[in-house]
């Protein structure tokens, strides 16, 4: 089978000799795989996904200048403390929770619960997800002006009911520590 | 992650998306963005490539002093090269 011929839906006809659960759990792990080792196939998969009906687009004006302003992440690539209660994948709609990711965070304290894109990069360099080295270095070079104390983690595939949640409560949650937190703009990154 | 993105902004603080699906991006109406078509897990490059992630991270967030319309994103020229079969 040529490349361009591999399709994407073929896993969802996996033979469920295993658990149902272990069977989607590997249905998962097998579709991220393929994604990344075939990244246009994303993008038809994303094609196939109902477009979201969205009005008007909020809109913040940034007056503060980075060079002056306190800088927060929030992630939708499934970070999180090792020592912090991981992401649901064992709802097929995920999991609108979020956890929150102190500045100083060591390096050997991340994990990332995600089973939907693949993660072994992420996984020997959080920054590629979760620039917070990076950002640290633009704070030590005066692009910005801080990082905030606080980053926030979500997992990004959030479907069915929990998208209400995501909208009435966790996002909004969010948004209102990150007030609390003193941040003047945020960074958004996905998985 | 656009989803996200709004409910940040309705709350007074400007927000700057990296954005690897432009599709997503686009229907969520998220208010800036740069986009890059790399693959998924890899919004600011490779791993060990600290130079490479800053030049997303710094491109990424000077929207915010750059981007006036609203929902603008801006196509970054970096190239892929890793994998020879990203279209």
């Amino acid at each position: 089978m040529n490349r361009g011929e591999l399709d994407p839906g073929f896993a969802t006809n996996l033979p469920h000799t295993l658990g149902m659960e272990q069977s989607m759990a590997l249905k998962d792990r097998i579709l991220a795989k393929i994604f990344t080792a075939f990244p246009s196939l994303v993008r038809r998969a994303a094609e196939k996904i109902p477009p979201l009906k969205i009005g008007g687009i909020p809109w913040a004006p940034f007056t503060k200048g980075l060079k002056g302003s306190r800088v927060a992440i929030v992630t939708t690539a499934g970070v999180h403390l090792k020592s912090q209660k991981p992401f649901n994948m064992k709802d097929p709609n995920g999991d609108a929770t979020f956890r929150v990711i102190p500045k100083d965070t060591k390096k050997e304290d991340f994990i990332i619960t995600h089973d939907y894109y693949d993660h072994r990069d992420a996984d020997i360099d959080i920054n590629i997800v979760f620039p917070i080295d990076r950002l640290r270095e633009l704070a030590d070079e005066g692009f910005i002006g801080a990082v905030a104390e606080n980053h926030y983690g979500f997992m990004g595939h959030i479907d069915g009911p929990h998208l209400k949640t995501l909208l009435n409560d966790t996002a909004p949650d969010a948004a209102k520590r990150l007030k609390e937190d003193g941040v003047d703009c945020v960074l958004l990154t996905p998985g | 992650m656009g989803l996200i993105q709004r409910e940040i902004e309705k709350a007074g603080i400007p927000t700057a998306g990296i954005s690897i699906v432009r599709r997503f991006t686009e229907e969520t109406k998220a208010p800036r963005a740069v986009f890059l078509k790399w693959p998924m897990g890899h919004p600011l490059g490779e791993p060990g490539r600290g130079k490479q992630q800053i030049t997303v991270l710094k491109k990424a967030l000077e929207t915010l002093e750059t981007i006036k319309e609203p929902g603008t994103i801006i196509d970054l020229p970096y190239r892929w090269r890793r994998y020879e079969d990203m279209s």
